[in-house]
């Protein structure tokens, strides 16, 4: 099967180009002007824009255990529809992915559908309890692009530290969810004016902050790769700006409702449950600080941390709602119509941001870039056309956010996942 | 009531002032009312209210099953413990059912802070909030700024200290909302454990020393003391809680000769409040109890009387 791209503007990591692209089995053979080649399929992408497939490096899939919320397929689909053509699915199932043998059956089952590439995040501990180490070697050999305990921090200091070095033999990356539960005890929305006006239990940002220091001072002293999930607060930020200039092993991750929302919204959203995220959502200085470090660096990745829940979880209030929102069909109009319309960052950061980023943090070959002899994984988008957020064109199987019914730029035409058009736009 | 717009009474902070002022106009009309003779209205006669209460209490649901029965509106008693919550229904689902009996009043006692914004949207009766986790419990702070209004015949430039545990009260975020609308000050103090977060903003002067912040208090409100809540965590014992915050006949002489001090009920004697000065607060914690009556009945009249073509506003 070819795939000839006609009149793509390419958007890579580090330049923006005029070029056709020719696909044959999935890979990228030629990028030229003026391909002449006969192939199966064109694409005429004239006034499209042409970037590396995205990376997730943070989606909950809810298989096994919650397949009522989201399964492999539909959360396949949802991710070829946003654009993304790997997603590496977190541990925290039921029961969770802590053996080679759930792993090696994820993937398996991905190949299967064979729409995106599902990387599983193996956990760190045995049943993600924060005592044991799981079966590290096992887990890599079975397919696991990282490793962590997912929601919950390794509250044993001694336990992370010798995670961060075991994981080492393996050259495997650990990603942590930084939250001192000792602080964030039941808190349900950021402590702020908000929370204190309506009383609701809150968590304050030192809870992220402290335990983002600890992971990075244990991380260094051993020299570990170390990845933070989801950093949603200036004070944060501030720790890893100073810690990465000696400590390049150091890389993070945010979402976009970190720099897209506050507890203003919250408030102005009746305390729907839909606003409930973990995290929770900061206030201005937040949102700033956290775009200010996309654009610098500091923050590596724009990752979704899809969370489906069921209607029934989220309908409830506030304080009893589970955290979290889907992401993956959202995620790159968000950050688009966001960071590159306001012209925080331009179309090049985006794709670090989304593709080249995770594919270097996890050390995925020849994904992250559009090059002569890299895996077909592609995306075509339409940076002009608008759509609305809405329960029935969204593939995922929950409807968890707080951006249904609100209009973002940016509309994913194609995804090509291995030389294979697995979403195309109707 | 002619004018009245307010399908729900769900929080102080969204009332304006001249809805306060209404409210208590009509309790002032009902007060009088509960000392006839016969102190039945037929008002809200047919009409359905059921007291939904998701979280214990005796004091204010009694209070308003009495409001409502005044009034000759069918009262349901619906408490969580003998609910199918304990079941595992959720508490929309439980709201839906109620919603077959077509109510017209939920008044709703939950755990859960400001939860009623979402519960609303389940059910096409009015809402009346009798306390909603931390947030607010109107009915309380109204009945507590009626008698002050009783007794100081105005609620305007008032020194209004409120003590204790304002962490977890929802009765001080209530008169705190309700006492600024009549440009009356409101301090706070307690201890700083148990202040919440940038407190200030909320335009209150906010005290960790009582011998400081009692000095010229035209009204006190004095909270209760939540032991069930206290771990240890937000102050280490009774004792020094009692020296530090407990309302003493030798405290009391700071704060204004005619200083009001009111309490939400039930109170711990000697650690809010000293014993000595029970005799000097009863007469006023039974009007409280006597005002919360006709508040509750002013505010079920209120809304179980608005007119139909209010239905989807608020």
């Amino acid at each position: 099967m070819k795939i000839l791209i006609k009149k793509a503007t390419v958007v890579n990591p580090d330049i923006t180009f005029n070029a056709d692209i020719l696909i044959s089995n999935s890979k990228i053979v030629k990028i030229s002007q003026n391909i002449r080649e006969r192939a199966d399929k064109e694409i005429d992408a004239e006034g499209k824009f042409v970037m590396p497939g995205f990376i997730d490096m943070h989606t909950h899939l809810r298989t096994p255990g919650r397949e009522d919320e989201e399964d492999l397929l539909s959360g396949s689909q949802a991710a070829a529809k946003g654009g993304f053509t790997t997603i590496c699915c977190m541990s925290n199932t039921s029961p969770c992915i802590d053996n080679e043998g759930l792993a090696r059956w994820i993937i398996d089952e991905a190949e299967k559908i064979g729409l995106v590439d599902i990387l599983p995040i193996g956990a760190i501990t045995r049943d993600r309890k924060g005592r044991e180490l799981t079966e590290f070697g096992a887990l890599a050999k079975a397919g696991c692009c990282a490793l962590s305990d997912d929601g919950d921090s390794i509250e044993d200091s001694a336990i992370f530290r010798k995670a961060l070095e075991y994981a080492k033999m393996f050259d495997l990356l650990i990603i942590s969810h930084c939250e001192d539960r000792s602080l964030s005890q039941e808190g349900a929305m950021r402590e702020s004016f908000i929370s204190s006006k309506y009383g609701i239990a809150s968590i304050a940002d030192i809870s992220e902050s402290l335990r983002v220091y600890r992971d990075i001072e244990i991380a260094r002293y051993v020299d570990a790769r170390l990845h933070l999930a989801h950093i949603s607060c200036a004070k944060s930020i501030d720790i890893i700006r100073k810690a990465r200039k000696g400590f390049p092993r150091l890389t993070c991750e945010t979402a976009p409702h970190y720099f897209l929302l506050t507890v203003d919204d919250i408030e102005r959203g009746g305390f729907s449950g839909n606003y409930r995220v973990n995290p929770p959502l900061g206030e201005k200085k937040d949102t700033l600080a956290i775009k200010d470090a996309l654009k610098e660096g500091t923050i590596d990745c724009i990752a979704t941390d899809h969370a489906p829940h069921s209607f029934a979880e989220k309908e409830l209030p506030f304080e009893q709602a589970p955290c979290g929102f889907i992401g993956l069909e959202l995620a790159f109009s968000l950050a688009y119509t966001q960071l590159v319309r306001n012209n925080f960052i331009d179309l090049s950061n985006l794709v670090r941001k989304m593709s080249a980023n995770p594919a270097r943090i996890l050390k995925l070959p020849l994904k992250g870039e559009i090059k002569e002899g890299f895996v077909a994984d592609i995306v075509v988008v339409n940076l002009e056309k608008e759509w609305r957020v809405q329960e029935d064109n969204l593939f995922s199987k929950s409807k968890n956010t707080p951006f249904l019914g609100q209009i973002f730029k940016g509309v994913v035409e194609y995804t090509i996942h291995r030389g294979r058009i697995v979403y195309k736009n109707e | 009531m002619e004018g009245w717009t307010k399908k729900h009474i769900i929080a102080l902070k969204d009332l304006s002032r001249s809805e306060i002022e209404t409210i208590f106009s009509i309790a002032q009309n009902f007060k009088e009312i509960s000392q006839r003779e016969v102190k039945k209205t037929p008002t809200l006669r047919g009409k359905t209210v059921i007291n939904l209460f998701f979280e214990n209490s005796t004091r204010t649901r009694t209070s308003f099953e009495l409001a409502a029965k005044r009034l000759s509106a069918d009262v349901l008693n619906f408490s969580s413990s003998a609910s199918s919550l304990s079941k595992g229904e959720s508490i929309i689902d439980t709201i839906k059912n109620l919603e077959s009996y077509h109510p017209d009043i939920l008044v709703v006692r939950i755990g859960l802070s400001a939860s009623l914004e979402v519960l609303k949207k389940h059910t096409r009766a009015s809402i009346v909030n009798a306390g909603d986790g931390k947030n607010e419990h109107p009915t309380q702070a109204l009945l507590d700024m009626f008698t002050v209004k009783e007794a100081k015949g105005t609620l305007e430039d008032l020194k209004v200290l409120i003590v204790g545990d304002i962490l977890h009260s929802r009765v001080a975020r209530s008169n705190i909302f309700g006492f600024q609308k009549f440009s009356s000050t409101v301090r706070v103090c307690g201890p700083q454990t148990l202040i919440p977060y940038e407190f200030e903003k909320m335009g209150v002067e906010v005290f960790y020393d009582l011998d400081a912040a009692i000095k010229d208090a035209d009204v006190i409100i004095m909270l209760r003391i939540q032991r069930e809540r206290q771990s240890g965590m937000f102050f280490p014992s009774i004792r020094e809680y009692v020296e530090k915050f407990s309302l003493t006949p030798a405290r009391i002489k700071k704060a204004k000769s005619n200083c009001l001090i009111l309490h939400p009920g039930p109170i711990n004697w000697d650690i809010e409040i000293s014993s000595t000065l029970k005799e000097r607060l009863h007469p006023l914690i039974l009007r409280q109890v006597e005002n919360g009556l006709a508040i509750r009945m002013a505010v079920l009249y209120l809304i179980g009387t608005q007119k139909k073509d209010n239905e989807n506003t608020n």
